[in-house]
C-alpha cells in the first residue's frame, strides 16, 4: 500500500478510535468523575481536530483520496453491503471543520452546563452525535449513511429534550424526530428504487450504474429527505423548535453539523442528480422558497435563539439553492463556513442568556457592548459573517453562490427571492446587534454578568478567528470541482453586496423610527404573518395530526375494531347461535299432553301424506 | 434436535422434584443451559438445507432462528415471572413452570417438524398451555373473554387448514416438508382449489395476525401474565409467518393473484393500528398492536414470495420477538410497582427508576426500527421488496414508519418523560433480575447486527 494513503486512512480511522474511548469508558460500572467531561471527552475531541489535519494536509498537498472496503456486512443473493469508507474531498474537509466546531462548543458547555447534575451524560450524548455525523460524512454506502442519517437524528430527539421535565422540550423533540422521519420516507423510497433498480448501495457503482436509468423518482426522495433533515419549506418547524434544547446542543446540531447532513447527502450524491433538470429546478425554488420564508420569519422574532434558528434555516434554503444551480462544491463551502459563525453566533448568545439570568428576549437586552465586550464583539464578528461581509468566512460561499446564481440563466423568481432573502439578513442580524449589544441596557441590574472565564472566551475567540478565516483558508487551498462563472457585469458582480447594504439601511432606517417613536407599532398583516412564522405551524400541526389522531380512534379503534370487527366475528356467533339455543331450550318445558299433542298431530300428517 | 429437545423434556420431572427453595434457581439454570446449547445450531453449516435431520424433525436456515429464538425466551420468561409468582403456593408455581416449559416442547417440535401434519398438531398443542397461562393466570375477569377470543379465532382459522392439508396429502400423496419444493405442481385450475388455497393460509394468517382478524390478539396481550404476553409476542405470533413461509411454495401459481388483496390488507393494518396506537391509554394494549403493525409488515413481506421479502419478514420476526418481548416486560416492571397499564398514572419514570429508562429508550429505538438494529435491516428488505412489487406501497410503509416512530416515541415521553405524577413517588426500586432480563433480550440483538447472516434465512 502506498503511504500517504496509508496515513491518510489509517489517521481518520484513529480519529473514530479517539472519539470512540471515552464512549467505550463508560461501560464501566463504577460513576464517572465529575471532571470527566472536560478531561475525556473535550480532550478526545481535540486530539481527534489534531489527527484529522493530517488527512486534510495531505489532501490538500496531494489532492489524494482514498476509498476502503473492510468488511463484508451483509450478503443477500448477490446483494452486498460492506462497511465501506470514503475518504475524499468532502469528508476529509469536513471532518476537521466539525471536529473543530465541536471542540469549541463543548469547551463552552462545559460552562455552559456546569450546574447540570448530569453534564457528563449531556456530553456523551454530544460525543455519540459526533460519531455518528463522521459516519454519515464518511460513508461510502447508503446503509452506513443511514446508520449515521438516523444516529444524529435520535440523538437530537435526546438533546433536545435534555430538559426533559418540560413538556415543550419534550414536544420540541418529538416534533424534530417526527419531521425528519418524514425526509427518511424520502431516503428509503431512494434506498429501495436503488436496491432493485441498480442492485447496489455503494456509492461508486451508484454513481457508474444510474446513466441509463431515469432517476427522478429517487431523487425526488433523496430531496424530500434532504428536506426533512434540513428544514425546508414545509418541514421546516422543527428547527425553531429545537430551540428548546440547551444552547450548546443548538450550536452544535442544529446550526453546524446535524441540519447540513440533508445538504450533505444532495452534495455526496450530486453525480446523480447533475443530469436531471427537473430535481434541479425544484430543489432550486424550494430552496429559494425557504431561504426567503425563513428570513420573513426572523424578521419579527424577538427570541435570540429563534432569530439565530430561522437565519440558520434560511442559510439552509440557500445552500439548497446552491445544490439546485448544479454546484454541489459551492454549497458544500458554504456547508464549512456557516458552521464557525453559526456555532459561534449560538455561543454568543449562550453566554448572553447565562449573563442575563436566562433571559432570551432581545427586547430586554441592550447595552451590552459594554459589560459583555468579548461575547458582543463575537456577535458582531458572527453577524457580518453572516451577511457576507467581504473577506469574512460567509463572504467566500455566499457571494460566489449569489455571483452563480445570478449568471445563470435559470430561475429569475428564485434569483428575486434569494436576494430578497440575503437582504432580510443583513436586517436581521442588525436587528440582533441592534438590541443586543447598541442602546442602554434594559435589563434588571442584579444581572449574573460574567464571560471572564476561559471556557467562554477561548471557544468565542477560536470560533472567530474561524469565522474570519475560514472561507480564505478553504478556498485557497482547496480547488473547486466544477467552473465557476467569472467575468460579469459589475452590477452582477455587486448584486450580492448591493442588497446586504440596502437591508442594512433600510434596517437602520426602520431602528431609528422605531426608536424616536415615530413609528411604535408595526404593521399588524405583515407583522402578524412574519412573527406567527406564516401561520404555518398553526395549520399544520393542528390538521394533519388532528386528522390522524381522528381516523386512529374514531375510525380505526371506536368503528372498526370496536364495532364492525366486533360485531361481524365473535359478537355475530353469539347473536347467530343465541336463538336456536334459547329456543331449543325453551321447548323443553315438561308440558307432556302438548308434546303428546305435537306427536299425533304430526302422526296424522305423516299418514296423511303417505296415504 | 433431541440434544435439545430431552433436556427440555427432562425438565418436568425436575420441576416437580426439586425442593421448593431451588426451584426457580435450578429450572433457570438448566433452561438457560439449554438455550446456551441451542445455539450450536446456527453453527450447523446452512448451505446443504437440512441438518440435524431424523424421522421427524430437522433444522434448516428457516428454522433454526426460530428455534433458537424459542429456546432463548423460556429462562427470560422464567425470569420475569418470578416475582409476580413468588406469593402463589409452591404446586401452582410448578404447574406455571410446567406449562411454559411444554410450550417449549410443543414449539420445538412445531419448527422442527418436517411433516405437515405434526406442524399442524404442535402449531394447535400449543394453544392448550397458552390458553392455561391467560385464563388462569391472568388478573382480571376479562381474561376468560380474551381467552375465548384466542381459542376461538385460532381455531376457526386452522380447522379449515386440517381439512386442506388432508386434501392435499391425497392429491399428493406426502406432506413432507423435505420434498415439498421437488412435488409435481399442483393443478389448481376449479375454484374449490382458490377455497383451498385460502384454507392453507388463513390459519397463519389469522396467528400472524393479519389485520381484520387481530381482535384477539391485543385481548390476549392485555390479560395474559407476563410470561404470556412474551411468549405470544415473541414465538406464537412468529408460527404464523413460519407456517406461511413453509406452505407458500406449494401454493404457487395461484398465490400470485390471490394474494394481492391480503397485501394490501396487511398494509393498510399497518396504517391503521399504528393510529390506533397513537390513541392508546393502556401500555400492554398499545404494544399489542404495534405487534400487530409490524406483523402486518411481515405478512406482506411473505406473500411478495421473493428472497428479499422472505428474509426480510425471517428477519423482522426474529428481531420483532426479542423487542416486543422485552417491551412487555417492561410495561411489566411498571405494572408490578404501580399495578396499572394506564400511561398517564406512571409518568416521568426516568427520575426514579434511570437505569429502566435506558432500557425502555433503547428498546423504543428497537421498536421504531433504528439502523443498524436487525429490525431496521428486516423493514428495509421488506419495504424494498414491497417496492419492487408496487411502487405505490411505498406511500402506506413510508406511512407506517412515520407512525411507528410517532407511537414508539409517544410511549417512551409519557411513561419516562416529563413532571413525575404522584402514584410513581414511592415505588419499589428495580432489581438487578429486571436489568438482567432487559439484558438477555438486548444482547442477541446487538450481537446479531454483527453477524446478521444468521438470521437471514433462505436467502443466504
Amino acid at each position: 500500500m502506498h503511504f500517504t494513503t496509508m496515513i491518510l486512512s489509517s489517521s481518520l480511522l484513529t480519529v473514530f478510535l479517539i472519539l470512540t474511548l471515552p464512549i467505550l469508558g463508560t461501560l464501566n460500572p463504577n460513576p464517572t468523575k465529575s471532571q470527566w467531561a472536560k478531561e475525556n471527552v473535550k480532550t478526545a475531541v481535540k486530539t481527534a481536530f489534531f489527527v484529522s489535519l493530517i488527512p486534510l494536509f495531505i489532501f490538500i498537498n496531494e489532492g489524494l483520496e482514498v476509498i476502503m472496503t473492510n468488511w463484508e456486512w451483509m450478503n443477500t443473493l448477490m446483494f452486498n453491503i460492506n462497511i465501506s469508507l470514503k475518504f475524499d474531498l468532502y469528508s476529509v474537509v469536513f471532518t476537521p471543520v466539525a471536529l473543530y466546531v465541536t471542540w469549541s462548543i463543548l469547551e463552552f458547555a462545559s460552562w455552559y452546563m456546569h450546574n447540570d447534575p448530569n453534564m457528563n451524560r449531556f456530553f456523551k450524548y454530544l460525543l455519540i452525535f459526533l460519531i455518528a455525523m463522521i459516519i454519515l460524512v464518511t460513508a461510502n454506502n447508503m446503509f452506513q449513511l443511514f446508520i449515521g442519517w438516523e444516529g444524529v437524528g435520535i440523538m437530537s430527539f435526546l438533546l433536545i429534550g435534555w430538559w426533559s421535565g418540560r413538556a415543550d422540550a419534550n414536544t420540541a423533540a418529538l416534533q424534530a424526530v417526527a419531521y425528519n422521519r418524514v425526509g427518511d420516507i424520502g431516503l428509503i423510497l431512494a434506498m429501495a428504487w436503488m436496491a432493485v433498480n441498480l442492485n447496489s448501495w455503494e456509492m461508486q457503482q451508484l454513481f457508474s450504474l444510474t446513466a441509463s436509468h431515469d432517476l427522478t423518482l429517487p431523487l425526488l426522495g433523496l430531496v424530500l429527505a434532504a428536506t426533512g433533515k434540513s428544514a425546508q419549506f414545509g418541514l421546516h418547524p422543527w428547527l425553531p423548535s429545537a430551540m428548546e434544547g440547551p444552547t450548546p446542543v443548538s450550536a452544535l446540531l442544529h446550526s453546524s453539523t446535524m441540519v447540513v447532513a440533508g445538504i450533505f447527502l444532495l452534495v455526496r450524491l450530486s453525480p446523480m442528480m447533475e443530469n436531471n433538470p427537473l430535481v434541479l429546478s425544484i430543489c432550486l425554488c424550494l430552496g429559494a422558497l425557504t431561504t426567503v420564508f425563513t428570513a420573513t420569519c426572523a424578521l419579527t422574532q424577538n427570541d435570540i435563539k429563534k432569530i439565530i434558528a430561522f437565519s440558520t434555516s434560511s442559510q439552509l434554503g440557500l445552500m439548497m439553492v446552491t445544490i439546485g444551480l448544479n454546484q454541489p462544491y459551492l454549497a458544500f463551502l458554504h456547508i464549512c463556513t456557516h458552521a464557525f459563525f453559526k456555532a459561534m453566533l449560538f455561543l454568543c448568545s449562550g453566554s448572553i442568556i447565562h449573563s442575563l439570568n436566562d433571559e432570551q428576549d432581545i427586547g430586554k437586552m441592550g447595552g451590552l457592548h459594554q459589560l459583555l465586550p468579548l461575547t458582543s464583539s463575537c456577535l458582531t464578528i458572527g453577524s457580518l459573517a453572516l451577511t457576507g461581509t467581504p473577506f469574512l468566512a460567509g463572504f467566500f460561499s455566499k457571494d460566489a453562490i449569489i455571483e452563480a446564481l445570478s449568471t445563470s440563466y435559470l430561475n429569475a423568481w428564485a434569483l428575486v427571492l434569494t436576494l430578497l432573502a440575503t437582504s432580510f439578513t443583513a436586517i436581521y442580524s442588525l436587528r440582533v446587534v441592534f438590541f443586543v449589544s447598541m442602546g442602554h441596557p434594559r435589563f434588571n441590574s442584579l444581572s449574573p454578568i460574567n464571560e471572564n472565564n476561559p471556557s467562554v472566551m477561548n471557544p468565542l475567540k477560536r470560533l472567530a478567528w474561524g469565522s474570519i478565516l475560514a472561507g480564505l483558508l478553504i478556498t485557497t487551498n482547496i480547488t473547486p470541482m466544477k467552473p465557476l462563472v467569472m467575468t460579469m457585469p459589475l452590477t452582477l458582480k455587486l448584486a450580492a453586496l448591493t442588497v446586504t447594504i440596502t437591508g442594512l439601511l433600510t434596517a437602520l432606517e426602520l431602528a431609528s423610527l422605531t426608536s424616536q417613536q415615530f413609528k411604535t407599532k408595526p404593521l399588524p398583516t405583515t407583522h402578524h404573518f412574519s412573527n406567527m412564522l406564516g401561520y404555518f405551524p398553526s395549520v399544520i400541526h393542528r390538521l394533519i395530526p388532528k386528522a390522524n389522531l381522528v381516523l386512529g380512534q374514531l375510525v380505526a379503534n371506536q368503528t372498526i375494531d370496536q364495532t364492525w370487527l366486533e360485531k361481524t366475528g365473535p359478537k355475530m356467533m353469539t347473536s347467530i347461535n343465541l336463538p336456536l339455543i334459547s329456543s331449543t331450550s325453551n321447548l323443553q318445558q315438561g308440558v307432556i299432553k302438548t308434546y303428546f299433542l305435537m306427536f299425533f298431530f304430526t302422526m296424522i300428517l305423516a299418514i296423511l301424506t303417505l296415504v | 434436535m433431541l440434544m435439545i429437545l430431552t433436556p427440555t423434556m427432562m425438565l418436568l420431572p425436575m420441576i416437580w422434584l426439586s425442593s421448593s427453595a431451588h426451584l426457580w434457581a435450578s429450572v433457570l439454570a438448566h433452561s438457560m443451559t439449554i438455550a446456551l446449547v441451542s445455539l450450536s445450531w446456527l453453527c450447523l453449516p446452512m448451505e446443504a438445507g437440512w441438518s440435524s435431520l431424523n424421522s421427524f424433525i430437522a433444522t434448516d436456515p428457516l428454522s433454526t432462528p426460530l428455534l433458537v429464538l424459542t429456546c432463548w425466551l423460556l429462562p427470560l420468561m422464567i425470569l420475569a415471572s418470578q416475582n409476580h409468582m413468588a406469593k402463589e403456593p409452591i404446586n401452582r408455581q410448578r404447574v406455571y413452570i410446567s406449562l411454559l416449559t411444554s410450550l417449549q416442547i410443543f414449539l420445538i417440535l412445531a419448527f422442527g417438524a418436517t411433516e405437515m401434519i405434526m406442524f399442524y398438531v404442535m402449531f394447535e398443542a400449543t394453544l392448550i398451555p397458552t390458553l392455561i397461562i391467560i385464563t388462569r393466570w391472568g388478573n382480571q375477569t376479562e381474561r376468560l373473554n380474551a381467552g375465548i377470543y384466542f381459542l376461538f379465532y385460532t381455531l376457526a382459522g386452522s380447522l379449515p387448514l386440517l381439512v386442506a392439508l388432508l386434501v392435499l396429502q391425497n392429491s399428493t400423496g406426502s406432506l413432507s416438508f423435505l420434498t415439498t419444493q421437488f412435488s409435481p405442481p399442483l393443478q389448481l385450475h376449479t375454484e374449490a382449489s382458490k377455497i383451498w388455497w385460502a384454507g392453507c393460509l388463513l390459519a397463519f394468517l389469522v396467528k400472524m395476525p393479519l389485520y381484520g382478524a387481530h381482535l384477539w390478539l391485543p385481548k390476549a396481550h392485555v390479560e395474559a401474565p407476563i410470561a404470556g404476553s412474551m411468549i405470544l409476542a415473541a414465538v406464537l405470533l412468529k408460527l404464523g409467518g413460519y407456517g406461511m413461509m413453509r406452505i407458500i411454495i406449494i401454493l404457487d401459481p395461484l398465490t400470485k393473484q390471490l394474494s394481492y388483496p391480503f397485501i394490501i390488507l396487511a398494509l393498510w393494518g399497518v396504517v391503521m393500528t399504528g393510529s390506533i396506537c397513537l390513541r392508546q391509554t393502556d401500555l400492554k394494549s398499545l404494544i399489542a398492536y404495534s405487534s400487530v403493525s409490524h406483523m402486518g409488515l411481515v405478512a406482506a413481506g411473505i406473500l411478495i414470495q421473493t428472497p428479499w421479502g422472505f428474509t426480510g419478514a425471517l428477519i423482522l420476526m426474529i428481531a420483532h420477538g426479542l423487542t416486543s418481548s422485552a417491551l412487555f416486560c417492561l410495561a411489566n416492571t411498571n405494572y408490578e410497582r404501580t399495578h396499572s397499564r394506564t400511561m398517564l398514572l406512571a409518568r416521568g419514570l426516568q427520575m426514579v427508576l434511570p437505569l429502566l429508562a435506558t432500557w425502555w429508550f433503547l428498546f423504543t429505538l428497537a421498536n421504531l426500527a433504528l439502523p443498524p438494529l436487525p429490525n431496521l435491516m428486516g423493514e428495509l428488505m421488506i419495504i424494498s421488496s414491497l417496492f419492487n412489487w408496487s411502487n405505490w406501497t411505498l406511500l402506506l410503509t413510508g406511512a407506517g414508519t412515520l407512525i411507528t416512530a410517532s407511537y414508539s416515541l409517544h410511549m417512551f415521553l409519557t411513561t419516562q418523560r416529563g413532571p413525575i405524577t404522584s402514584p410513581v413517588l414511592a415505588i419499589e426500586p428495580t432489581h438487578t433480575r429486571e436489568h438482567l432480563l432487559m439484558i438477555l433480550h438486548l444482547l442477541p440483538l446487538l450481537l446479531l447486527i454483527l453477524k446478521p447472516a444468521l438470521i437471514w434465512g433462505w436467502a443466504l
